[in-house]
C-alpha cells in the first residue's frame, strides 16, 4: 500500500486523482458487466457529448472556487449565451462564426459583471452569483421573447460548427470535441498552475488578506477568475448546442450542481486555495458516464442525481480528511 | 514538590519529512512548576499536543497518576484532569464569562440553561482563585489578560491536576503577569503539576522549580532552576552562549538623510496625530504597552487601514498611499505581527510564499520561472537559516519561528528600502532571535531603514538607534538610544494625558 502511495503515478497526479481515475474505470467496468451491450461506441460518444459542455462549465468554475468563492450562474449564463447567439444566427441571419463569438462574449460579460460585484463591491459570491443567475435567465428570455432557439443541424450550410463536436471521417465518428476539451484542459491547467494569474488566484483563496498585505492587486485577480468562468460558460454554450441543438429560456440550473460536483470530486476545495483542472476533468467524466449509464440501464435521471450526490459527499469527506492529516 | 504525577518516556512522533519528537522524556511532580524550553522547532508544542491527545504518538509511554494512559482527544485528557491553557485563547466572545467556563456542560434547570446557577458557581471559582472578574461580563469586553484568567479558571473547574501553560505571558501587561504568577503559586501550593512553556528567561527564574530543555525534537536535559544560571539553559538550547548587550549609541551618522517622514497621521481611535521621521540606515524602535496603537500606526502608514489624515514623504517627496499596493510600490514592506493570519499562505510552499511580493520578477514570458524562484528561495533559506527540508515544503508544516523567517525572506527578496517589522521575534526562540537581530543590523548597515515595533524592552534597548514611545494612540516620547533607559521608556509608555 505504501509502495503504491509513493509510486511515480501517485506522486505526479496526487492520490486523490488516482483514486478518482480508478472510480471512473470501475464504473465503466460495472456498467459493461451489468449491461453487456452498454459500451458500444455510440454510447461513449453520447456520454462525451454531455462531458464537453459540462467540462467547460467545470473548468471555469474551478477558478472561482479556487478564490474561495462560488458561481451559481454558470448554467443559465451558458443558456443565455446560446439563446442570444442562436437568435442572431437563425432569426437575424448573421454568419455562424460571428454568433459563436457572440456566445463567448455574452458569457464573458456576465463574468465581468459577476466579478466586478464580488471583487470590487465586496458582495458575497454566494448571493451575487445567484442574482446573476436570475439575471441571465431573464436576459436570455427577453432577448428571444421567451422563444426557444434551435441551432442549425450539421447538414445545413451554417451547421459547420458541429464539426467542433464530431467529425465523420470515412464512416467513423471522430469525437473532435474531446480533442478540443483536452487542449482546453491543458491550457487552463497551465494557467492555473504556472502563470501569475493562477498563482494569485489560489493564494487569494487560501489567505486573501496576506496576499493584499503583500502588495498584490487582489481585486483585479479575483475578478479575473470570474471573467474566466463566464467565458468558459460562453464556450460551453457552443458545445451544448452542438450536441443538443435546442435551448430553452429559464433553464440551466441543474448543470450548476453537476459542474461543481465534478470540481469537488476532482479535489478542488470549497474553502479555496486548492484547485485542479485535471481533477475537474475526471470528475466531469464520471458525472457524464454516470448519467449515460443510468439512462442506458433504463433508470430515471433521478438515480443519477442520487448517485452523484453520494459520490460528492464521499469526495468532500476524503478532501477534508486529507487536509486534517496534512495540518 | 511531591511525588511524580506525570511521566512521558521515550515519546517519538514523525510527520512527513519531519522527525518532530525523538525519544523525549518529561517528568512532572505534584506541586511543581516545570518549565519546558527550547528553540522554535524544538518540539515543545508537539509534545504537549501528544500529551493532550491532539496528536497520536508513534512510540513511548505516558504514565499519569500511576497508570499508563493514551488520550484520544483533548476532551478525554480534560476529563482526566490534564488541561492546556493555549497561547491563542479559545474563548467565545459573544458569550458571558460564566457561559464560557461551563461550555459543553451547562448547568440546567428543567431542561433550560440556568444562568443564575452558572454565575454563582463561576463566582465561587473566582473567589477560590483570588481573581476579580464579573461572571456576567461579556467575554469580548475583557482584556487579553483577564480572558486568560478565565481560561485558567475553566481549567481548574475541570478538576485539573496537570495544567500546561503555553507562552502565557506573551500578551500580558506587567501587572497582569504578577497576578498570573500569584495564581500559579496558588495552584502549586494546591499540589497541581504545572508545565510552563516560555521563552522569557527572567520569568523562568522567578516562577519555576525545574527546567527541561529540548532541542531539534530531542531531549537535552533537566535542571533545577535555583541551581542553574541563564547561560546553562541557553547553552543547552543552542549549544552556544549569547550575550544580550544593550546598544549604547546610535549607528546612524548625523548627516544621514531622512527617508521617511510622517506628519499628523490619524486613523480611528488608535492613531492620534502621530508624526515622526526615519533616517537612512536607522533602526527606529517603537515601544509601548499593548494597545498603544503602534501596529495601527504601521498599518495606516502601509495603507492597510484607512487613515483620516496624514502626509507621508519618502526621500523628501510627498507620496499617496491608499492601499498596500501603493506602499509596496514605494519600497515599503510590512511584516505583520500575526503571521498566521496576515503573513503566510498556508497551502503554498516556502518558495511560493517567498516571491509573493515581487512575482513579476520571476516570470519567463507568461509562465512563472520556477527554477529562478526556487533558487532565490533557497538562497534566503540558507541566509536566514530557516529550518525546512526544502523550498518545496508547505509552509504550514514549518514551526512558527521558521514561518516567520519565510515572511521576512519575502520582504527581503522584494528588496524594500523601508521595512516595518511588527514584533519580529514574537514566539521565536533565543537562537533564531539572535539570527534575526544580526540580520536587522546587517540590513541597516547596508542602508535599509527599519521601523521595529516591539513589546520586549531588552529588544528595544538592544536594537534601536532611536526609540519612539506611544501610549493610547499618541506619540509620547522620542529618545536617542544613548539616553534611553527602561524607566524613561516605561514612563512615556504609561503617560496618559
Amino acid at each position: 500500500m505504501k509502495r503504491f502511495k509513493n509510486s511515480v503515478l501517485v506522486k505526479k497526479m496526487g492520490l486523490n486523482r488516482v483514486v478518482l481515475l480508478g472510480v471512473l474505470i470501475l464504473m465503466y467496468i460495472i456498467f459493461t458487466v451489468l449491461s453487456p451491450d452498454f459500451m458500444n461506441y455510440s454510447r461513449i460518444l453520447s456520454a462525451l457529448n454531455y462531458a464537453y459542455f459540462l467540462g467547460f462549465l467545470a473548468f471555469g468554475v474551478t477558478f472561482v472556487i479556487g478564490t474561495g468563492g462560488i458561481d451559481f450562474s454558470i448554467g443559465p449564463v451558458m443558456f443565455a449565451a446560446s439563446l442570444i447567439g442562436g437568435q442572431l444566427l437563425t432569426k437575424n441571419g448573421l454568419p455562424t462564426i460571428l454568433c459563436l463569438l457572440v456566445s463567448i462574449c455574452v458569457g464573458m460579460l456576465f463574468g465581468v459583471l459577476n466579478g466586478f460585484l464580488v471583487a470590487y463591491c465586496s458582495l458575497p459570491s454566494f448571493i451575487t452569483s445567484m442574482a446573476i443567475m436570475q439575471l441571465a435567465k431573464g436576459v436570455g428570455s427577453v432577448f428571444t421573447k421567451t422563444q426557444s432557439i434551435s441551432w442549425p443541424q450539421g447538414a445545413e450550410a451554417n451547421g459547420w460548427y458541429r464539426n467542433l463536436i464530431k467529425v465523420n471521417i470515412g464512416g467513423m465518428q471522430v469525437p473532435t470535441g474531446l480533442i478540443i476539451l483536452l487542449i482546453a484542459a491543458v491550457i487552463l491547467s497551465a494557467v492555473l498552475t504556472r502563470t501569475k494569474a493562477g498563482r494569485y488566484i489560489l493564494c487569494i483563496g487560501s489567505n486573501r488578506e496576506a496576499v493584499r498585505l503583500s502588495g498584490v492587486n487582489v481585486k483585479k485577480w479575483e475578478m479575473l477568475a470570474y471573467i474566466i468562468c463566464g467565458t468558459c460558460a460562453g464556450i460551453a454554450a457552443i458545445f451544448y448546442v452542438g450536441a443538443y441543438t435546442t435551448v430553452q429560456p429559464g433553464l440551466g440550473d441543474t448543470f450548476n450542481n453537476e459542474a461543481i460536483a465534478g470540481c469537488v470530486m476532482g479535489g478542488t476545495s470549497m474553502a479555496g486555495g486548492l484547485a485542479s483542472i485535471g481533477g475537474s476533468f475526471i470528475g466531469v467524466m464520471i458525472v457524464s458516464l454516470l448519467q449515460e449509464g443510468i439512462l442506458a440501464m433504463g433508470f430515471q435521471k433521478d438515480y443519477q442525481y442520487l448517485i452523484t450526490g453520494i459520490i460528492v459527499i464521499c469526495a468532500v469527506y476524503a478532501d477534508i480528511r486529507s487536509r486534517r492529516r496534512r495540518n | 514538590m511531591g511525588e511524580v504525577i506525570l511521566t512521558m518516556k521515550g515519546i517519538d512522533k514523525s510527520f512527513p519529512g519531519v522527525h518532530a519528537l525523538d525519544h523525549v522524556d518529561l517528568e512532572v511532580k505534584k506541586g511543581e512548576v516545570h518549565a519546558l524550553m527550547g528553540e522554535n522547532g524544538a518540539g515543545k508544542s508537539t509534545l504537549m499536543k501528544v500529551l493532550t491527545g491532539i496528536y497520536k504518538k508513534d512510540a513511548g509511554t505516558i504514565t499519569y497518576e500511576g497508570a499508563d494512559v493514551e488520550f484520544n482527544n483533548p476532551r478525554d485528557a480534560q476529563a482526566a484532569g490534564v488541561v492546556i491553557v493555549h497561547q491563542e485563547l479559545n474563548m467565545l466572545g459573544h458569550l458571558s464569562v460564566a457561559q464560557n467556563i461551563f461550555i459543553g456542560r451547562e448547568i440546567k434547570k428543567g431542561g433550560l440553561i440556568d444562568d443564575g446557577a452558572m454565575n454563582a458557581e463561576a463566582a465561587k471559582l473566582f473567589e477560590k482563585l483570588n481573581i476579580n472578574i464579573n461572571p456576567r461580563e461579556k467575554m469580548s469586553r475583557l482584556t487579553v489578560g483577564k480572558q486568560q484568567m478565565c481560561e485558567i479558571a475553566k481549567a481548574i473547574s475541570h478538576e485539573a491536576k496537570v495544567i500546561v501553560f503555553d507562552e502565557p505571558t506573551a500578551a500580558l501587561t506587567e501587572t497582569e503577569i504578577e497576578e498570573l504568577f500569584k495564581i500559579i503559586r496558588d495552584l502549586r501550593s494546591k499540589e497541581l503539576g504545572i508545565i510552563y512553556i516560555s521563552h522569557r528567561m527572567d520569568e523562568i527564574n522567578v516562577i519555576t522549580d525545574r527546567v527541561t530543555v529540548m532541542r531539534d525534537g530531542g531531549y537535552v536535559g533537566t535542571l533545577i532552576t535555583k541551581d542553574s544560571i541563564k547561560d546553562d539553559i541557553i547553552n543547552m538550547m543552542v549549544g552556544r552562549v549569547i550575550y544580550e548587550d544593550p546598544k549604547t549609541q546610535s549607528m546612524v551618522p548625523a548627516d544621514a538623510p531622512v527617508v521617511l517622514k510622517v506628519e499628523n497621521l490619524s486613523a480611528g481611535k488608535m492613531v492620534k496625530d502621530v508624526s515622526f521621521e526615519l533616517k537612512k540606515g536607522e533602526i527606529l524602535g517603537f515601544s509601548g504597552l499593548m494597545g498603544a496603537g503602534r501596529t495601527e500606526t504601521a498599518r495606516a502608514l502601509f495603507g492597510a487601514d484607512k487613515k483620516e489624515s496624514g502626509d507621508i514623504y519618502i526621500n523628501g517627496a510627498k507620496v499617496e498611499i491608499h492601499n498596500p499596493m501603493d506602499a509596496v510600490q514605494h519600497g515599503i514592506g510590512y511584516l505583520s505581527e500575526d503571521r498566521k493570519r496576515f503573513g503566510i499562505i498556508t497551502e503554498k510552499t516556502v518558495a511560493e510564499n517567498s516571491t509573493l511580493a515581487c512575482l513579476e520578477e520571476y516570470m519567463s514570458g507568461v509562465f512563472i520561472n520556477r527554477a529562478k524562484e526556487n533558487k532565490v528561495a533557497a538562497e534566503y533559506v540558507e541566509q536566514l537559516k530557516t529550518k525546512t527540508p526544502g523550498v518545496d515544503q508547505l509552509v504550514v508544516n514549518l514551526s512558527g519561528g521558521n514561518q516567520q523567517k519565510v515572511v521576512i525572506a519575502k520582504w527581503l527578496i522584494k528588496d524594500c528600502e523601508i521595512l516595518i517589522f511588527d514584533e519580529p521575534t514574537r514566539g521565536i526562540d533565543v537562537g533564531a532571535k539572535s539570527e534575526i537581530y544580526h540580520l536587522m543590523s546587517e540590513l541597516a548597515a547596508e542602508g535599509k531603514s527599519i521601523i521595529m515595533i516591539s513589546s520586549e524592552m531588552t529588544e528595544i534597548l538592544r536594537m534601536s538607534d532611536r526609540v519612539i514611545v506611544m501610549c493610547e494612540g499618541r506619540k509620547t516620547g522620542e529618545i536617542e538610544i544613548a539616553e534611553a533607559t527602561q524607566e524613561k521608556i516605561m514612563h512615556a509608555a504609561t503617560m496618559r494625558n
